[in-house]
């Protein structure tokens, strides 16, 4: 193995470890959400910490690493997807803290049927799914499953546009409850992000993996590279 | 205009092409004919009994005998008086000496000395080894005369074999802990060693032609017996062929050129030896 | 920045106090001040006639090969002053500080005896302790599998870069603690110079290694510490990372980023 394979298989090694630790925070974020559990809403905003040191972390390897190997080809793609990968998991642990945030800024525990039919739990599942599918498809190298974040970025986005009606039914329907459902629909405003940020990350996983760029391009384009 | 200089342009190439071929030509075939005349000469004359028999006022019965072994004694006390000297010489001053005004004179002298006529080294060893240390004509002052003749030539050309070797290649023993001496053995002897033998028998092939120093030493024209020790009185080769030529009778001239092919056949088997070497031992760098 | 390191990371192997060395009138090091770590990697850039060849040379008493040549300051090595030592003591800092040259250079000899010769010349007899030391290297210097067959050959018959790793075997036979190399892949293809790049990252573990190389980007891929010289002056002496992301003194950063004088 050569010192730039040693120093690349690091660099994965601290982007999944990331990784997982985002994962974690969401489902955290999430379970804080569903259970009203206030010291677990600290501790996500609390590790938020974490996550912004592995993107300093990640950045200056990275820098390292153009600076001292100059990589070429698939070794540059890597890095280069490292670098704005750590960007997007950065902006998804700011989203678990600020959902975590909201959380503790409730007045009184979540009503069961706000939750419900704002759809924001459902909402959380598909988001943090997404990134942990998105995982699996960087270390599995699975582009496929990559292409998926598309679609499901579509379902977050119709749950989003639909959310301010079911918001506005809320607040009539439990008028006590007023503070909360507005918190429900600034979370489903940030959960909506998930998804752009993890399709964000599909793109990079299919430029390092296929070399191919798919930012901006129209949705059948897209499709058609399945 | 044009065409005409292209004409005269390509005549003078073609003319100094055919100039050099002369002059390549004219070496070649001047040996030639030399070598031809005296094989046509001496060529009937050369047998057994010519190289077993000794000098004769008799031409027909003459020999080479005590000639032949005179040279062979010489040429083997040169050698071993001439090559550790040059040898040793050229590795102080290439290897060990302190680049200095002193190191430079010495340098340029030992240059200088390779150009002196070898008569006047036959008059410094009549002087220091005849006289002064009473050597009398014997094979050990010749020999002697002689190696003083080729050291100059043995340590020049030594000096440029030892400096062909690739200084990196002496880094290279120093840098793994050896000593100067053991580099010295080691790396840069045998890196060096075909240029020094060749320079070796290059200059010994130059000492077996040598007549005139031997004469002023004190070697004799005829000598009816084949040395025994470096003590002895003693003739070589040329003093043979230089004493028959000066001879009125035709037969004697035969008797010179048939000792010249003797002494020719020694010379080129010798330079055919370096020759061999030098190919042979060629070391790629 | 030295004194935090030595805090920070333990003893020096190598250390170079205010380090004069002058050819003739020639002032060809003026105060040079570098220290070194042991196991570590410390590549030595800058333009040619820089000092950095010079310096290098310094620390196995090379130098000394050039007559005209006047030394000042302390170098120290394992703690003892090499200037210090009396000169029949120098073959033995030589076989303490190996090196390897700039072009491959074995010896007109098989390739078992390269490896030998410095075992020989420091007076090793025992010929089953040489073939296991020759072998040992060669596999160290990554060659063994390349030449376990022709060990008889000639080493002239290897690839230049095979002939750079023998050379490296060489240096390694007599078991140094520091390894000098100047500018060993300066005459190697890049398959090669990828090969002794590699070989110079595993040799880290046992050696301390100081490269002087042209080749900036091979200072980043190999070293730990890079040390900056220019006319004679170490400008600049850091953390590679540091060094070749963010140089504190304007002449490394017009150095490195080839916008040079």
């Amino acid at each position: 193995m050569t010192h730039l394979d040693s120093e690349l298989k690091m660099l994965k090694a601290d982007i999944i470890e990331m990784w997982r630790l985002v994962i974690n925070q969401l489902e955290k974020a999430k379970e804080s959400l569903t259970n009203f559990d206030r010291d677990l809403a600290e501790e996500v905003v609390e590790n938020e910490k974490r996550v912004n040191s592995y993107e300093l972390k990640i950045d200056r390897d990275c820098e390292n690493i153009f600076a001292l190997f100059q990589p070429v080809a698939t070794d540059l793609r890597l890095v280069l997807a490292s670098l704005k990968i750590c960007n997007n998991l950065e902006r998804i642990g700011d989203i678990s803290a600020s959902v975590a945030d909201f959380v503790l800024d409730a007045d009184q525990d979540f009503n069961k049927a706000i939750l419900d039919h704002t759809r924001v739990l459902e909402m959380h599942a598909i988001a943090n799914e997404m990134v942990a599918d998105s995982l699996e498809a960087f270390d599995k190298e699975d582009t496929r499953l990559a292409r998926t974040m598309f679609k499901r970025d579509k379902m977050l986005d119709k749950i989003d546009e639909a959310a301010l009606d079911l918001v506005m039914e809320c607040i009539r329907d439990y008028p006590d409850q007023v503070r909360n459902t507005l918190l429900v629909m600034s979370m489903i405003r940030k959960l909506e992000r998930v998804g752009d940020q993890s399709k964000n990350i599909a793109e990079e996983i299919i430029f390092y993996f296929e070399a191919k760029v798919l930012k901006h391009k129209k949705k059948k384009q897209k499709e058609g590279d399945e | 205009m044009n065409k005409r200089y292209e004409t005269i342009k390509r005549a003078k190439d073609g003319a100094f092409k055919y100039f050099g071929l002369f002059c390549t030509f004219f070496g070649l075939i001047m040996l030639a004919i030399f070598i031809g005349n005296i094989l046509f000469e001496g060529l009937g004359r050369l047998s057994w009994d010519f190289i077993t028999s000794y000098s004769s006022r008799l031409p027909e019965k003459a020999g080479i005998l005590s000639a032949l072994m005179g040279t062979v004694w010489i040429m083997v006390m040169t050698a071993l008086l001439a090559i550790p000297g040059g040898i040793g010489a050229a590795i102080y001053l290439e290897m060990y000496a302190k680049r200095t005004r002193f190191g430079n004179i010495v340098e340029l002298n030992i240059a200088n000395l390779a150009g002196i006529p070898s008569i006047i080294y036959g008059l410094l060893g009549l002087e220091i080894f005849t006289y002064q240390l009473q050597m009398g004509g014997s094979l050990l002052a010749g020999a002697m005369t002689l190696a003083l003749l080729i050291l100059p030539i043995i340590i020049v050309a030594t000096r440029e074999a030892l400096k062909a070797v690739p200084r990196s290649l002496i880094e290279a023993s120093f840098a793994l802990g050896a000593t100067k001496w053991q580099t010295i053995r080691r790396t840069v002897l045998p890196a060096a060693s075909s240029g020094i033998i060749t320079s070796v028998i290059i200059a010994l092939s130059r000492a077996i032609g040598e007549a005139a120093p031997l004469i002023v030493v004190g070697a004799l024209a005829y000598v009816p017996f084949v040395p025994t020790s470096p003590t002895s009185d003693f003739t070589v080769l040329p003093i043979q062929i230089f004493n028959w030529v000066s001879r009125p009778q035709k037969a004697f001239l035969v008797n010179a050129s048939a000792a010249i092919i003797v002494l020719l056949c020694i010379v080129f088997f010798m330079n055919a030896i370096a020759v061999y070497l030098r190919i042979k031992k060629k070391i790629k760098y | 920045m030295a004194e935090k390191l030595k805090k920070a990371e333990g003893s020096f192997k190598i250390e170079s106090k205010d380090v004069h060395l002058y050819y003739g009138d020639f002032h060809a090091l003026k105060g040079i001040n570098l220290s070194m770590l042991e196991n570590t990697v410390t590549a030595l850039i800058g333009p040619s006639g820089c000092g950095k060849s010079t310096y290098l040379r310094l620390l196995n008493r090379m130098n000394d090969l050039i007559p005209d040549i006047q030394i000042k300051g302390q170098v120290l090595i394992d703690g003892q002053d090499i200037y210090q030592l009396k000169s029949s003591e120098i073959d033995h800092l030589r076989r303490n500080v190996g090196m390897v040259f700039q072009k491959p250079n074995p010896f007109p000899k098989s390739i078992f005896e390269n490896v030998a010769y410095g075992l020989r010349v420091n007076g090793i007899t025992d010929k089953s302790f040489i073939e296991n030391q020759v072998e040992k290297t060669l596999r160290e210097a990554a060659l063994w599998d390349e030449v376990k067959d022709k060990l008889k050959k000639s080493a002239f018959e290897l690839s230049g870069g095979q002939q750079q790793r023998l050379c490296i075997a060489r240096a390694l036979a007599i078991e140094p603690s520091i390894i000098l190399m100047d500018e060993p892949a300066s005459a190697l293809d890049p398959i090669s110079t990828g090969k002794i790049e590699d070989l110079i990252f595993q040799l880290k573990k046992d050696f301390t290694i100081i490269i002087v190389t042209h080749n900036m980007q091979q200072a980043g891929r190999v070293s730990d510490f890079t040390g900056f010289f220019y006319l004679g002056e170490l400008i600049e002496f850091d953390k590679t990372k540091k060094i070749f992301t963010n140089p504190s003194k304007q002449e490394t950063e017009n150095y490195i980023t080839g916008r040079f004088g």
